[in-house]
């Protein structure tokens, strides 16, 4: 009876309180097994990773970081949302296109962006241009695979309603297929700028392991600093978090922006 | 039971002569003849419904009026010219409605007048004007910045029609509209048709229809004449008029004659409807 009615009340708290009430337990345990610890442990504490945020945040190193990351994201982005939409389309559009570059295509997509790094730092030193080539290679595929899927699964019979109505046929790839392409294309947005972001830290500790850090900037090249100079656990924490809320606010904000673009869906 | 050889006043509107239709299988190379030899003239003004069991080839006749599908033989005409492709002198309404889901109810109905050849010539009120007629004609007026998925099948059955219309064609070309509507609203629509293909005007003012339908009492209630179809291939099995006097009313369902008619149809059609589904 009573756990019943335990498990009722639970049930009905607001989502927001539900969806904070296990992280905040965590980090509490998490404090009080730290405090258990000498003071001289390096291991990362809650209170310690606030003070580190604080600092950080106050010398400007942590913003400046996370904006030249963003940066980076989004020009790789930009790149990839060229060659992939207009690839993309003319793959959609011909099936003889299609047939011909699927197989270089899906040969190249299982490999890891971070597999095409040693090229990338090669070709283009350890700098930002091979920083950005690997943002360009991990957002690309999903903005060609989604806007080849948009255009070639655009509905046939929209196209030959258009015709019917006398719409000659360029105005119809822009009135028809390129609307009706726009929700894949905004999908593939989406999960091309989020394995941007993934790809981006990882570029970053990377190029930074070689070129001895302090060059090339960035939230991971922060982070590297952190494990390889200072060894500060608390630090690399305050970057783990920041690149984890941005990733979710990032997502968030192409959900918003299909919500407001696409209201004739439900 | 008459076949089509009606006294003609004036030249048809539409004139098929043995069309035929064969799909060859990309793969397999195997061909299969859709429609064989079918010969019909629509005259002007006429409402002709096109009625026969599932598959065969009611569609790919209707779609190789609108140009939309090229026969593979044969030939047909509008007003003495030979179709060569779509055009929106040929109208047609999609048996899913075919509307734009990205966009509303009022930028649907004014599509072709937008993008397309009918709107030439046209100033923007022009098209807004006309928009308004046939969105307020169709019972839509306050549902015009609604967008597809927020309507009910007959409403958006309604935006198709308006749409249909707006574009001004010559032929209005449709298949199965009423299909997917439940029988009530079906029955509503059906009369509301009428009205709005101009039954009660004169008969020069009334465009021409060639409608599709499943239903032999909806053919019979709506047509001129029903055009019967058989198949494997399709071709033109029979031509029933129907003299039951315009302008038609509920009532008449309950009529002797719109009871024989309709057994009439229907016993053409019985054996390979059944056949269709052993």
């Amino acid at each position: 009876m009573t756990t019943a009615t335990q498990t009722s009340r639970i049930a009905q708290l607001p989502p927001a309180v539900k969806a904070v009430t296990l992280p905040a337990l965590l980090i509490v345990v998490w404090q009080i097994w730290a405090m258990t610890l000498p003071e001289t442990s390096p291991a990362p504490a809650p209170a310690k990773v606030v003070q580190s945020f604080i600092e950080l945040t106050a010398s400007g190193d942590l913003v400046w970081s996370t904006l030249q990351s963003l940066g980076r994201v989004l020009a790789g982005f930009c790149v990839a949302l060229v060659l992939g939409l207009s690839l993309g389309v003319l793959m959609g559009a011909s099936r003889a296109v299609r047939e011909n570059l699927d197989p270089i295509i899906e040969s190249f997509r299982p490999i890891a962006p971070m597999a095409i790094l040693p090229i990338a730092i090669l070709w283009f030193g350890t700098g930002t241009p091979a920083a950005l080539t690997i943002v360009a290679y991990a957002a690309f595929f999903p903005l060609l695979v989604n806007t080849v899927y948009g255009v070639s699964r655009v509905d046939r019979q929209l196209v030959r309603a258009a015709q019917t109505m006398g719409v000659n046929r360029l105005r119809t790839i822009a009135t028809v297929i390129v609307p009706a392409a726009v929700p894949s294309v905004l999908l593939g947005s989406r999960l091309a700028m989020g394995v941007a972001w993934t790809a981006i830290i990882a570029a970053e500790l990377a190029v930074g392991a070689k070129s001895g850090g302090g060059t090339s900037g960035g939230i991971g090249q922060m982070m590297f600093v952190f494990y390889a100079y200072s060894i500060d656990l608390n630090g690399i924490v305050v970057c783990m978090i920041v690149v984890g809320v941005i990733a979710l606010m990032i997502d968030r904000l192409f959900r918003v922006a299909e919500h407001r673009l696409l209201p004739w869906r439900n | 039971m008459n076949v089509a050889t009606m006294p003609s006043k004036a030249q048809p509107k539409l004139r098929l002569r043995n069309v035929s239709k064969e799909y060859v299988a990309p793969r397999t190379g195997q061909r299969t003849l859709a429609v064989s030899d079918f010969t019909l003239d629509v005259r002007a003004g006429e409402f002709l419904c096109i009625v026969g069991p599932s598959g065969c080839g009611k569609s790919t006749v209707l779609n190789m009026i609108a140009g939309l599908d090229q026969p593979t033989g044969g030939d047909i005409e509008m007003d003495g010219h030979h179709v060569r492709g779509p055009g929106a002198e040929r109208g047609v309404m999609f048996q899913d409605y075919a509307l734009f889901p990205w966009k509303s109810v009022r930028d649907n109905v004014g599509f072709g007048l937008r993008h397309g050849t009918p709107g030439a010539g046209l100033t923007a009120a022009e098209r807004n004007d006309r928009v308004n007629h046939f969105v307020n004609m169709v019972g839509l007026a306050g549902a015009e910045a609604k967008f597809p998925h927020q309507l009910s099948g007959g409403m958006k059955q309604r935006v198709a029609l308006a749409r249909l219309l707006a574009n001004g064609p010559d032929v209005l070309l449709m298949d199965e509209p009423l299909g997917a509507l439940d029988a009530q609203t079906r029955m509503v629509l059906q009369v509301e048709l009428l009205r709005i293909w101009g039954e009660a005007a004169e008969e020069g003012d009334r465009k021409t229809v060639v409608f599709i339908t499943h239903g032999i009492d909806e053919a019979v209630f709506l047509a001129d004449r029903v055009v019967v179809m058989s198949s494997h291939p399709g071709r033109v099995s029979a031509v029933i008029d129907i003299d039951i006097p315009r302008p038609r009313r509920e009532s008449i369902r309950s009529e002797p004659r719109f009871g024989q008619l309709t057994d009439e149809i229907w016993s053409l059609i019985r054996d390979e409807a059944y056949q269709a589904i052993a």
